[in-house]
């Protein structure tokens, strides 16, 4: 405990969930997903938010980033409270969430556009990401004509496009073949150090966790609050099958089968 | 959220009543236009009851011309499910049929039901007979299109599991594409209904002796727009409650199944 | 290699369309030939020879083609004010719940008249002349698409308007580049019942009362005995008919390329 403390100190915090807890009500129901979270990120920190499949991972990042409201508590984002959804920022959703209608380069500029950046200077930017998320080529290409690992790839050069400070990703590369979830995996690392930014990804796959976190945070099953946490030192780029990346793997493990 | 609801309910009613306001302030109070061209809402309600016992001016009563619209109507929509249903399947079925036909149907698909009836008219004279064949034609038309997209919607991988049983072809009409097509068919007999009752008026209106259309357009001659509107809403009213009929229907057909999703 | 497959498929496809009408003819020939029917109805050749012959007799003050013209030109007037029409009120019943309760309940109760049933009243409000054709097809039309342009505006996902706020965008923009365009598919399939919906009305309303159109063509048939006439134009309104909606499919497929699965 000691140490992470120390850790918090030596760097700026990003997004601090205060006592966090979020109920649905319905007609007659009233379910708890959201029991008492409390979560900080550190700048440029790559933050996984882990969890059983149920459990209210989405709903804690959608509070984060504004697309739901917390039932009691508070989350900052840089020195702002959070209320509604804004460009300071960035989303990638869990299925694509592109806009059909608009091309590659339409969509990955969407953001700039308005927030009313003049045409040139949004070209520019998001020609910059396009060739950041290697679819350099695709600009003219309409969402319905790419695989499914392209179409996250312009999510996630669509939610850069707008630097923002923070970026929410909701499993992005949950729908994705086993080979492609892999690829995905090295070039979101690959993206992130180049442009470092503080993420919050969310993952039910342990491997990918373990491979792509700073810091692992393991959520209990609905409600949700938080079970435990893990350090991830390992340097990067990591392998899946070296000695160390195993052990870790099968510690969080053992966390989680005490969970259920 | 519940008081939400009512005020929009509250601006629902306030609505309607300020629209009937409006137009008895401008027919009985004003006299802004002449009751021969729009008579006040309080005319029409006295009309309709007149209408229900009596036969002037137009030589029947509300009800005789009811069940004389009913009649043809619903013996031409019966005539359109039983034929469009299955040539629909039928063409979506067989590859050399959906050669042949769908071109000339797709021509016939353009025309609108009721450029038949003086055809009909000529053919058949002015009676039942020829209504019944124009309205069987309007209405046979939606009934074969959502027939043949509601089979063609039939998922190829079905089709293999049904080959890897052993089905023969006539198995996989039956067991496969037919039940994968009955929201489509559903739908189109609804569609079809719509037609048909539409038709029916349409046609009595261009030559007839009785019925609805026939009355509307009767009174327009001797300028009765009291009863035009009785005619219009008691045939709004008799369209809204067939499909609603057909709703009960098809609700007890696909019981226990769960189409819509 | 797969070009050629295609050229195949669409030989065949052009050959079963001669085809299937070269049979069609053939059945109405013996129809005609071999039964009663002959005796007032004409065969097909003797059809399609009148209705070339028409492209420049007269029936009755114009030639065919001008009758299609007055038809047409009615159709596409009305039309195009209900199309305004349509999308205005539709896009505002789906946007504000204040205007949408005040509109449903008086719309919810001339819907289910058919339109057909207000060409008496139409006519003791503006006439038998063009002005009630206007007001039929107008009407018509206006009551086939505005509700395809209510649903469509309600159909924008909502993921997608989140995706929209999360970019920053404000509501009006999101209105014009996610709520609009997740409309397009709607309005379009409206459009299309819309033109369906107008020229069945134009043809109505001008065999009820009229002096020239497609429509009196064919009532005037009936009048004189002439099925001849009235075949002509019931040919007439299915190659306009047919014409309509290809050009608005045209349209659809162009502006909505998006909307196809991938190539």
């Amino acid at each position: 405990m000691s140490m992470e403390q120390e850790r918090d100190l030596t760097k700026r915090q990003m997004i601090v969930c205060d006592h966090v807890s979020k109920t649905f009500y319905t007609k007659n129901t009233e379910t708890k997903v959201i029991a008492d979270l409390n979560i900080t990120a550190n700048e440029n920190e790559f933050l996984v938010l882990f969890g059983p499949g149920q459990c209210g991972k989405t709903t804690a990042l959608n509070v984060m980033a504004g697309l739901e409201t917390a039932t009691s508590g508070t989350v900052t984002v840089g020195n702002e409270i959070v209320t509604k959804p804004g460009p300071e920022r960035g989303f990638v959703y869990q299925t694509t969430a592109l806009f059909p209608w608009y091309t590659v380069m339409k969509n990955v500029e969407y953001g700039p556009r308005a927030r009313g950046m003049s045409k040139k200077e949004r070209r520019k930017k998001a020609q910059y990401y396009i060739d950041l998320v290697g679819l350099g080529g695709f600009e003219n290409s309409f969402p319905n004509q790419l695989s499914g690992g392209m179409q996250q790839r312009v999510g996630i050069a669509r939610a850069y496009c707008n630097e923002p400070a923070v970026l929410f990703m909701d499993e992005p590369f949950g729908h994705l073949d086993a080979q492609t979830r892999y690829l995905m995996q090295e070039e979101i690392i690959r993206i992130w150090e180049k442009e470092r930014r503080t993420v919050v990804f969310v993952t039910n796959n342990i491997e990918e966790a373990v491979y792509l976190a700073d810091r692992v945070i393991v959520l209990t099953n609905c409600p949700t609050r938080v079970k435990k946490e893990f350090i991830i030192d390992l340097p990067r780029p990591r392998n899946y099958t070296d000695d160390k990346f195993l052990n870790l793997r099968a510690e969080i493990q053992d966390v989680v089968d005490k969970t259920l | 959220m519940d008081k939400k609801r009512l005020k929009y309910f509250v601006i629902s009613c306030t609505s309607v009543i300020v629209f009937l306001g409006i137009w008895y302030l401008c027919t009985a109070v004003l006299e802004l236009v002449r009751p021969t061209s729009l008579p006040d809402p309080v005319t029409v309600v006295k009309t309709f009851f007149y209408k229900l016992t009596h036969k002037a001016p137009d030589g029947a009563t509300l009800m005789q011309h009811m069940y004389s619209s009913l009649r043809v109507a619903l013996m031409g929509y019966a005539l359109s499910l039983i034929i469009g249903i299955p040539l629909g399947i039928l063409m979506a079925w067989s590859k050399p049929i959906d050669l042949l036909a769908s071109p000339v149907f797709d021509f016939v698909k353009a025309i609108p039901g009721l450029a038949w009836a003086p055809m009909m008219i000529i053919l058949m004279g002015i009676g039942i007979a020829s209504k019944g064949v124009t309205i069987f034609i309007s209405g046979m038309i939606p009934c074969v299109l959502n027939a043949y997209v509601g089979i063609k919607q039939t998922k190829e991988v079905h089709l293999w599991v049904a080959r890897t049983f052993g089905a023969t072809r006539r198995q996989m009409l039956f067991k496969v594409a037919i039940p994968t097509a009955l929201p489509y068919i559903i739908t189109g007999a609804r569609v079809s209904l719509g037609a048909c009752w539409m038709t029916i008026v349409a046609a009595e209106m261009v030559a007839s002796s009785s019925g609805l259309g026939y009355m509307i357009q009767q009174c327009r001659g001797i300028y009765r727009p009291d009863v035009i509107i009785v005619g219009m809403l008691t045939i709004g009213f008799l369209g809204s409650l067939l499909t609603a009929l057909l709703g009960c229907i098809e609700r007890a057909l696909v019981k226990g199944r769960d189409y819509e999703k | 290699m797969k070009n050629k497959a295609k050229q195949k498929q669409i030989a065949i496809k052009i050959l079963a369309t001669i085809f299937s009408f070269l049979i069609f003819g053939l059945l109405w020939e013996m129809l005609v030939r071999f039964s009663d029917v002959g005796r007032v109805m004409p065969g097909p050749l003797e059809t399609l020879q009148s209705f070339f012959e028409h492209f420049t007799e007269k029936y009755s003050a114009y030639t065919l083609p001008e009758h299609v013209w007055r038809s047409l030109r009615r159709v596409l007037t009305g039309y195009f004010f209900a199309a305004i029409a349509a999308i205005a009120l539709g896009i505002l019943m789906a946007s504000y719940k204040t205007i949408d309760a005040i509109v449903s309940p008086l719309f919810n109760m001339v819907r289910p008249i058919p339109p057909v049933a207000w060409i008496p009243l139409a006519i003791l409000w503006f006439g038998i002349n063009d002005g009630s054709k206007y007001f039929l097809i107008f009407w018509a039309s206006f009551l086939s698409m505005v509700q395809n342009v209510y649903a469509g505006t309600k159909s924008a996902d909502p993921k997608l308007i989140g995706a929209a706020k999360m970019l920053g965008a404000n509501d009006g923009h999101i209105f014009l580049t996610i709520v609009l365009p997740s409309a397009v598919p709607y309005i379009f399939s409206g459009l299309q019942l819309g033109i369906n919906s107008a020229w069945a009305m134009a043809i109505g309303s001008e065999m009820i009362r009229s002096t020239d159109g497609v429509g009196w063509l064919i009532i005037r048939g009936m009048d004189n005995n002439n099925l001849l006439q009235e075949l002509v134009g019931i040919l007439a309104v299915g190659i306009v008919g047919f014409a309509l909606a290809s050009v608005l499919r045209g349209v659809e497929a162009k502006l909505c390329r998006w909307n196809k699965r991938g190539t």
